[in-house]
């Protein structure tokens, strides 16, 4: 059972391939207009900024009418069965909603019903966690959540819902270990276990479900997620902070302000580069662009995990150099990859962003100018600072 | 499903030729695998380390000499950027225009971040500009101006306008999320209405003469955003001034949601949207002090309301679009 029609997303895939075999001169006008024909799409067609604002709106729109009802009815809500049946009612009433907009009106992940669908999972959350007597463990609330929010991810197929879903079900892992006396030495090791099973078997589900292609959106950002965990819980960064941050402290003693060596360090050590660099081999092998990101990503992160440790230079120089390695070895392999090598080409792709890679470099040049002309440690200009120069990645 | 299956699916159909899916079949099969924008990022992010990690050196102490050879290696780099980026130029055309080489437009920013490095240690050390600090924000904000016209350059379009809104005293870093300024003062909100007037009004000017019309959109971006925040800060800081700066937002937003239609680039729509409902729900509150029922109610209405504006808007798009079609 599922909330859109399995059908007409079929179809939609089928048109944006068609539409770009057209725009590569593969086919013709009438030929896509034929496929047009065969292949309906009935969904609301809607610009991407229409959407947010809709979601936000929406979004504000439930807040107002939720807040409304219960100053409406004060007095009724007050004990914890009555609210929580409350909240379960409201999620009903959601659940009804998205399905008139749906039916009526054609929606398809046009923002509206995006919200909906998120608010009427977590009202329903709410009435479960009300209802639950009040020291149930953390770890047990957060293993309840995730049957029913796959559960609304499985009818509808969204995404964020996944996203809490997956989230629920590493926060019951990590609160629950957290119980035990062995469980933060265990911790990295049971994360990376889980994650790398996970991405398994979503991989595998992938391509046997029948309606995979319902879920995936639902699928795709899932594996990002789980491979993300995958390396994070491997680093050593990661996991000497953590550890640090999470160590019982003695009562009135301060929090070393070092996070205190780890056990087995050489085997993160070792996990902070490995796990990039089986990302980044999968990613050349495969040609499967998440794991080249990852690996790319995988590699700065691993990169800066050293420089955090062991700070051999002072970070102007060690800025400049890596600066320097890195515009040196893009200038190499995109003059490298003007013939394709290995089916791999530096000539873009008809699908990629373009506009989004364009004004992302324009908004980050922007926060580097902004960064650069606050920097004088001058009494004008306020106290200087590294500020944006990095953009974010990895340092 | 891969495009294999869908290429297979549409031959069943009669909707693709035996030859041409045999063709498109072998071309699917062998199809590269773009590298392009993994590889711009990397060197989009090599250039920022590289160039806030020069901005650090120049402010270390070294001795003398070792500091004259830093200034001079920087000076060196910063010129060679340059004229790298000047040596595979692109030639002078008002429309859209693309650099000789795939890495001018990086030699460009980073001949530009260098720049500004040294221009700002220069004021530092010697104040060449003297007290007239002004001036050094605004001699950036002209030098990129000039240069994101002449090669053709959001990006650097894009530190222009940035230099230009420090002028007036503005310091944006959109990454991060970061806007400091002190719109308190009343003479920083008239600097920035004024300046986004100007500027708005050039851009629209010089779409009009077809003078890189593409950039409109850069410009709308960033200085609708100092122009909307503007007003927003009068209608919130500014007492006496309240209602004409809730009358001056009314018209801009107006005023973007007409453009946003017109152009079909609806980002310019839910500024509007978004800025406006900002206002409107501050007045709400200010003048009319509802109580909890009154607001909440509100918030309903306003936030539905605003759901089907925007979905509506979507729609008379569209019809447009398919006249635009049969014509």
């Amino acid at each position: 059972m599922k909330a859109y029609s399995t059908t007409h997303i079929h179809n939609r895939t089928i048109r944006q391939q068609a539409d770009r075999w057209q725009r590569e001169g593969f086919l013709q006008a009438d030929q896509v207009n034929a496929i047009r024909q065969a292949y309906p799409v009935p969904f609301r067609d809607s610009n991407v900024f229409a959407e947010i604002g809709a979601f936000v709106f929406t979004g504000i729109a439930v807040g107002g009418a939720y807040a409304l009802i219960m100053l409406l009815m004060t007095g009724l809500l007050d004990n914890s069965v009555s609210f929580g049946a409350f909240n379960a009612l409201v999620s009903l009433g959601l659940i009804v909603l998205i399905y008139n907009l749906i039916r009526r009106y054609n929606f398809y992940r046009n923002g509206p019903d995006n919200v909906l669908i998120v608010l009427a999972a977590s009202f329903l959350l709410t009435a479960v966690n009300v209802v639950l007597p009040n020291d149930t463990a953390l770890w047990v609330r957060c293993l309840l959540a995730v049957p029913i929010l796959l559960a609304f991810a499985a009818y509808y197929g969204d995404v964020i819902v996944t996203f809490m879903a997956l989230l629920a079900f590493y926060a019951a892992i990590f609160t629950a270990l957290l119980e035990l006396s062995w469980g933060r030495a265990a911790l990295p090791f049971v994360l990376m276990g889980v994650s790398l099973g996970l991405w398994l078997l979503i991989n595998r589900t992938k391509n046997r479900l029948p309606d995979s292609i319902y879920y995936a959106d639902a699928f795709s950002m899932a594996e990002w997620l789980s491979l993300i965990v995958l390396v994070a819980a491997g680093n050593y960064f990661v996991v000497r902070e953590l550890n640090g941050l999470l160590a019982e402290i003695e009562p009135g003693q301060p929090r070393p302000t070092i996070a205190p060596q780890i056990s087995l360090a050489w085997l993160f050590w070792i996990l902070t580069f490995l796990i990039p660099g089986v990302f980044a081999y999968l990613g050349f092998i495969r040609k499967d662009r998440m794991f080249v990101v990852l690996g790319i990503l995988g590699f700065g992160a691993a990169a800066s995990t050293v420089r955090y440790y062991y700070a051999w230079l002072p970070l102007s120089i060690h800025l400049t150099l890596v600066g320097t390695a890195l515009i040196g070895g893009s200038v190499l392999v995109i003059r490298y990859l003007r013939q394709p090598r290995f089916g791999f080409t530096d000539v873009p792709d008809e699908e990629s962003p373009r506009q989004f890679f364009l004004n992302a470099e324009t908004l980050s040049i922007m926060s580097a100018t902004g960064a650069t002309m606050n920097r004088q440690p001058d009494m004008k200009f306020g106290g200087g600072d590294l500020g944006g120069g990095g953009a974010g990645r990895g340092y | 499903m891969s495009p294999k299956e869908i290429l297979n699916q549409l031959h069943q159909q009669g909707l693709v030729s035996g030859d041409q899916h045999r063709i498109m079949a072998d071309i699917e099969a062998q199809r590269p695998f773009s590298l392009h924008w993994e590889l711009r990022s990397i060197l989009y992010v090599g250039i920022l380390l590289l160039s806030s990690g020069l901005g650090l050196l120049i402010y270390e102490n070294y001795d003398n000499l070792g500091h004259l050879i830093i200034l001079g290696g920087i000076g060196l780099l910063c010129m060679a950027a340059y004229g790298y980026a000047w040596y595979v130029r692109p030639p002078w055309t008002p429309a859209l225009t693309q650099s000789q080489s795939p890495f001018g437009d990086y030699a460009l920013v980073l001949g530009c971040l260098l720049f500004l490095s040294l221009e700002g240690y220069a004021q530092y050390e010697y104040t060449i500009f003297g007290t007239r600090y002004g001036l050094v924000t605004f001699l950036p904000a002209i030098l990129f101006l000039g240069l994101a016209y002449r090669f053709d350059h959001r990006g650097v379009l894009g530190m222009g306008l940035t230099a230009l809104m420090a002028w007036v005293g503005v310091t944006v870093r959109p990454l991060d999320l970061y806007l400091k300024t002190n719109f308190f003062d009343a003479r920083v909100i008239y600097s920035a209405l004024a300046l986004s007037g100007l500027v708005i009004g050039a851009a629209l000017g010089l779409q009009r003469q077809k003078i890189k019309p593409h950039f409109t959109f850069t410009y709308l971006l960033v200085i609708g955003n100092l122009l909307l925040v503007a007003l927003l800060a009068g209608i919130f800081n500014l007492d006496n001034l309240r209602l004409l700066f809730a009358v001056g937002l009314a018209v801009a937003c107006v005023a973007f949601d007409f453009y946003a239609r017109r152009e079909q680039s609806f980002l310019f729509g839910l500024m509007a949207a978004v800025y406006g409902y900002i206002g409107l729900t501050y007045l709400l509150y200010h003048y009319l002090h509802p109580n909890e029922y009154v607001f909440t109610f509100y918030l309903l209405i306003s936030g539905g309301a605003l759901v089907v504006y925007l979905l509506k808007s979507e729609r008379v798009k569209e019809r447009k679009s398919v006249v635009r079609h049969s014509d």
